[in-house]
């Protein structure tokens, strides 16, 4: 049993989305799908900076991707349970072949787009599969979303955009180990959640 | 209650026929386009990541609601033992079931995979508001067509008077839950500001009110007018009365939740803004005039005349579809995080610019095949309850209630 979770630090983020990419590479996603991406904090224009009130300009960046919640909206209400909580992991999975397409899993994720939808059979830019043949294949009207590289963390290793990560600036472990590398920088630095308003408790901690 | 029985001639004849017939077509229409957005992929809708329920949901909100009005007109005399609306409770209870049968098409096509729809009885989750709904529709769809044959029996002194009594308090219950658990899919939800509170429930219920009584009479004042049945005008100002009832309580909910999001002046009032003045605002508007106009007609005596009350009952019917624009693609018009990122073609319909380009406007448009879609399983709608016509004997007799 353990609750899989991402600390993802604010202050080293470039923005740069390498991990966007990778993510896209390893999980074979189709064109216009991204699980994962690069949030500019600052001006309407991506990697534009923001002016405040005072006139100072700034800039941040974050990443943004499903955030596994320990009470996620989505599970609530998918009605036929294509969308679940794993209990070994505490990832949240999906599964294509069950999923209606109802599309209420992404009516209520409080996440901004985490959740994509298919709207057409699914194109790729190459015309063969990259990344990790056991990923699944990814299907026509149906929901997905990050699986936290389910396939890699079975197999012992780290999801992909952590492994990738120019800037060092994301942390992937169990939270409910507390000497885990992501509970102890946790522990160590300030940070914040998206949304815990919510009360969907995520696995995500950004640090600040 | 002779003075209500109609002449005792078949109904409609060829008219009925053809329209039958056309409705029919326009249906076998929307199967068609249905079948290539199927194939094609939802990507032909005006929906997208970020704005992923349009017309299909806010219709089968609709109908839900429109299906309300004839099973509890038909009820609640029934169950209270009180004098009814001149025997036009067979009436009511078909444009009911049609309705059902129109809620239920617009899940259809909204469906992503609806060949999976058996999956909901093999791997139910229920916890879902989704699954409750589905569950609480089939109870309603079953009890309404159970109902009506009941009557249908009861006027052939077939089935005891206790029995459909029984049976009426049962579908009055499973009516004001339909659209309680249709209110609670949005209405549970933090995800979106505009949908997340306990009003929900009730003021859907009332909404439903609003619509299916409009239908009601709508359907009545349209089939004495072409001689399908006599009734007398105090029973429609009765039902004209009801309708402004509902309308202002409406309006009344709709306040009581605008100034308990505006108040407060958080997060709110960027609701409230949107709706009033933002993209949203002319279905907002419209509501209002509508609802209130609509109101006006049903308390004026003198303007409770056929054609006015037609035109009544299209506003109130109308109205209600303003509201569930706005709750629908109000929900999703303000976002939780409007943080820039790159936009793809499946995030929002327009995609080329900034976020929060793509959200000045209203983020959902619904596409052409999307209107032809509708407008078929609105056929469809008509031509069943145009059936229950030509086939059953929904004429008021002296039993009918």
């Amino acid at each position: 049993m353990a609750r899989y979770g991402f600390a993802i630090d604010t202050v080293r983020c470039v923005g740069c989305n390498n991990c966007s990419l990778t993510c896209k590479v390893e999980n074979n996603l189709p064109n216009e799908i991204w699980w994962n991406r690069a949030m500019t904090v600052g001006g309407e224009e991506e990697f534009t900076a923001g002016a405040d009130s005072n006139g100072s300009l700034y800039l941040d960046y974050y990443t943004l991707s499903c955030q596994h919640c320990e009470n996620p909206a989505c599970v609530k209400v998918c009605p036929v349970g294509a969308t679940w909580k794993d209990e070994e992991t505490g990832i949240v999975r999906q599964d294509y072949d069950k999923c209606l397409g109802c599309r209420m899993c992404m009516a209520a994720c409080p996440y901004t787009g985490v959740r994509s939808f298919n709207w057409e059979e699914p194109v790729f830019e190459l015309d063969f599969a990259v990344g990790d043949a056991s990923v699944p294949a990814h299907e026509k009207h149906a929901v997905e979303k990050c699986v936290m590289c389910y396939h890699r963390i079975n197999a012992g290793e780290r999801p992909a955009c952590v492994d990738i990560c120019r800037a060092g600036a994301r942390f992937w472990g169990d939270l409910d180990d507390p000497t885990s590398e992501v509970s102890q920088i946790i522990a160590k630095r300030a940070h914040k959640q998206l949304l815990p308003e919510m009360g969907t408790k995520p696995s995500v901690y950004y640090l600040v | 209650m002779t003075s209500n029985v109609a002449s005792p001639a078949r109904p409609g004849g060829k008219g009925l026929t053809v329209a039958i017939a056309v409705c029919a077509a326009l249906a076998l229409v929307g199967v068609g386009f249905w079948m290539m957005q199927l194939s094609g992929g939802l990507i032909q809708t005006g929906m997208r990541n970020l704005d992923n329920w349009g017309l299909y949901i806010i219709s089968f909100m609709w109908f839900v609601g429109l299906s309300a009005g004839g099973l509890i007109i038909s009820s609640v005399p029934r169950v209270f033992g009180i004098k009814g609306f001149g025997g036009i409770s067979k009436i009511a209870i078909m444009t009911s079931l049609a309705c059902t049968c129109c809620a239920v098409a617009m899940i259809l096509v909204d469906l992503g995979n609806p060949l999976r729809v058996w999956e909901l009885i093999a791997y139910s989750n229920l916890s879902s508001p989704l699954m409750w709904d589905v569950l609480v529709i089939t109870t309603y769809f079953v009890l309404s067509i159970v109902y009506l044959a009941l009557t249908l029996r009861n006027e052939k002194g077939k089935t005891s008077d206790a029995a459909l009594r029984v049976v009426s308090a049962i579908c009055l219950v499973v009516a004001v839950l339909v659209h309680t658990v249709t209110a609670w899919i949005i209405g549970l939800q933090t995800s979106h500001e505009l949908w997340n509170t306990a009003l929900m429930g009730p003021w859907f219920v009332c909404s439903a009110l609003v619509s299916g009584t409009a239908l009601v009479i709508f359907a009545c004042v349209i089939l004495r007018k072409v001689g399908y049945l006599k009734l007398e005008q105090a029973h429609l100002n009765n039902m004209c009365k009801m309708l402004g009832a509902f309308c202002l309580v409406d309006l009344y909910f709709f306040g009581c939740d605008l100034l308990t999001e505006a108040f407060p002046a958080g997060s709110g009032a960027a609701v409230v803004d949107m709706l009033v003045a933002g993209p949203l605002a002319p279905f907002f508007w419209a509501q209002i005039i509508l609802c209130a106009a609509c109101a006006v007609i049903c308390f004026v005596p003198q303007l409770r005349r056929d054609g006015f009350m037609i035109a009544a009952a299209v506003m109130a019917m109308v109205g209600i579809f303003c509201k569930r624009v706005q709750l629908i693609a109000g929900g999703f018009q303000i976002p939780n995080i409007s943080d820039a990122f790159s936009l793809t073609s499946h995030a929002v319909p327009n995609f080329e610019g900034t976020l929060a380009q793509a959200f000045s406007g209203m983020v959902y448009a619904p596409t052409a095949l999307e209107l032809i879609v509708f407008a078929g399983v609105l056929a469809l709608g008509v031509m069943i309850f145009l059936l229950g016509i030509k086939l059953l004997d929904l004429k008021p007799n002296e039993k009918s209630h």
